[in-house]
């Protein structure tokens, strides 16, 4: 039982949960890291996938159009920043493309990357 | 049941190997009274020396004990038994030593060190082997056999043998992945470490253990919560190493470096004096660990200590 008398154990726990359900609405991270704790499959909003989608995981699924699906509407600056942030592009790289070229090299290189790190047996 | 074996092992070096090794066994000893023997196999003598001490580690081996004496013995073709070689006390915290002390055991850690002479005795070896037209894979096999009935005797005596291999596929590293039963696979949240675990399973499905995958146990070391690190994690999870056991996240600490540096070979502490503010890290690794060890061989054990 909780220590402090003033609230119930379930009061405590209705709490917690609001807590949490408040930092799940604005952290679209977390919320996915959650989900797919939970065995869910993550859904990516426009304005989250940017943050939420991970290249390498995406690539490694082998679906193709999905991955087409999440980064394809993308702005250029949008999909720059995703290439930049996992490593998978430098500024020169990106010079001049456009932002179909961006997610053709955003795909390539994040399935080069997990060709290079998967195990050839497992 | 007999013990489980337990190679500690990355073909990468730097990755943690020795200080999983000790943590694991003051984690298993300490929470669930298990009686764990380290198997130090690699010359650098890292976990010999957390446990024992530099000064330990030499008197060890001037009394005639440690992997680089059970060595010899092979060398010399006299029959395989390593109790001759094993220290039988390498506890470093107090509660244990105490229990003992009052003829009720409650988790114990014995030892077959190791020794710098190791590597140079192993090198000696791999000249004679290979001067009679031996190859490293007919050594590495006569070497797990001598191992293997070497440590059958002593199955009936531990709980848990932890296996600490060094990082690169010596004749002495092959044999101690050969004779494992399951592979606890230390890394790193990085690139390198991330192609490091590749080799890994690449090697170790190929040569030791087609069914990898259900038979190891993946640990984060040295980890730093940044956004990178938490992707790193993410791809080893969901990718490249599926469908693996994986421990807690160990977090890089000061007191890890501090836990592992054992004052003198007569010094003892507490588990809370020892780990610190990484306590619950030691004590969920040894939680998951044995999770995994009850998934595996259908053995549940119970916890003495919280």
């Amino acid at each position: 039982m909780a220590e402090d008398t003033r609230l119930s154990a379930v009061e405590y726990i209705d709490r917690f949960f609001d807590e949490l359900r408040e930092e799940v609405r604005s952290n679209p991270r977390l919320a996915a890291r959650l989900v797919k704790a939970l065995g869910g499959n993550v859904v990516f909003e426009d304005e989250d996938k940017a943050d939420v989608a991970n290249p390498y995981v995406l690539a490694a699924s082998g679906a193709k159009s999905r991955f087409y699906s999440v980064y394809g509407g993308m702005k250029p600056a949008e999909i720059k920043k995703v290439l930049k942030q996992n490593n998978l592009a430098t500024s020169i790289d990106m010079n001049g493309k456009s932002a179909a070229q961006l997610v053709d090299m955003l795909f390539e290189r994040a399935s080069g990357k997990v060709l290079e790190r998967k195990s050839s047996i497992f | 049941m007999p013990a489980s074996k337990a190679a500690i092992a990355n073909l990468k070096g730097g990755v943690g190997k020795s200080t999983t090794t000790v943590m694991l066994a003051d984690g298993l000893a300490y929470f669930y009274g298990m009686t764990v023997l380290v198997v130090d196999l690699d010359p650098q003598a890292n976990s010999s020396q957390m446990l024992l001490t530099e000064r330990g580690v030499q008197a060890a081996s001037d009394q005639g004990k440690g992997a680089h004496h059970l060595l010899a013995e092979f060398v010399a073709g006299r029959p395989a038994s390593a109790a001759p070689f094993i220290m039988p006390n390498a506890v470093t915290l107090e509660e244990l030593r105490v229990a003992e002390e009052q003829d009720a055991r409650q988790g114990w850690i014995s030892i077959l060190p190791s020794h710098p002479q190791l590597r140079l005795a192993e090198l000696s070896l791999e000249e004679e082997w290979y001067g009679r037209s031996g190859t490293p894979t007919t050594l590495s096999k006569a070497l797990a056999d001598y191992y293997k009935t070497a440590f059958d005797p002593l199955l009936a005596l531990y709980d848990v043998i932890l296996i600490d291999c060094p990082p690169h596929l010596s004749p002495l590293a092959r044999a101690g992945l050969s004779i494992s039963d399951n592979f606890v696979l230390p890394t790193i949240a990085d690139s390198v470490s991330t192609w490091g675990t590749k080799q890994f399973s690449d090697w170790v499905g190929k040569f030791i253990a087609p069914d990898l995958p259900s038979r190891n146990f993946v640990l984060v070391t040295r980890y730093r919560d940044t956004k990178y690190a938490r992707e790193v994690v993410t791809q080893l999870r969901e990718i490249y190493l599926k469908d693996r056991w994986f421990g807690p996240n160990i977090p890089e600490s000061v007191q890890i470096l501090n836990a592992m540096d054992r004052p003198a070979p007569d010094s003892y502490n507490s588990f809370r004096g020892k780990y610190g503010a990484v306590k619950g890290d030691v004590r969920r690794l040894a939680e998951r660990f044995t999770d995994f060890l009850s998934h595996r061989t259908g053995e549940t054990w119970q916890k003495i200590r919280d």
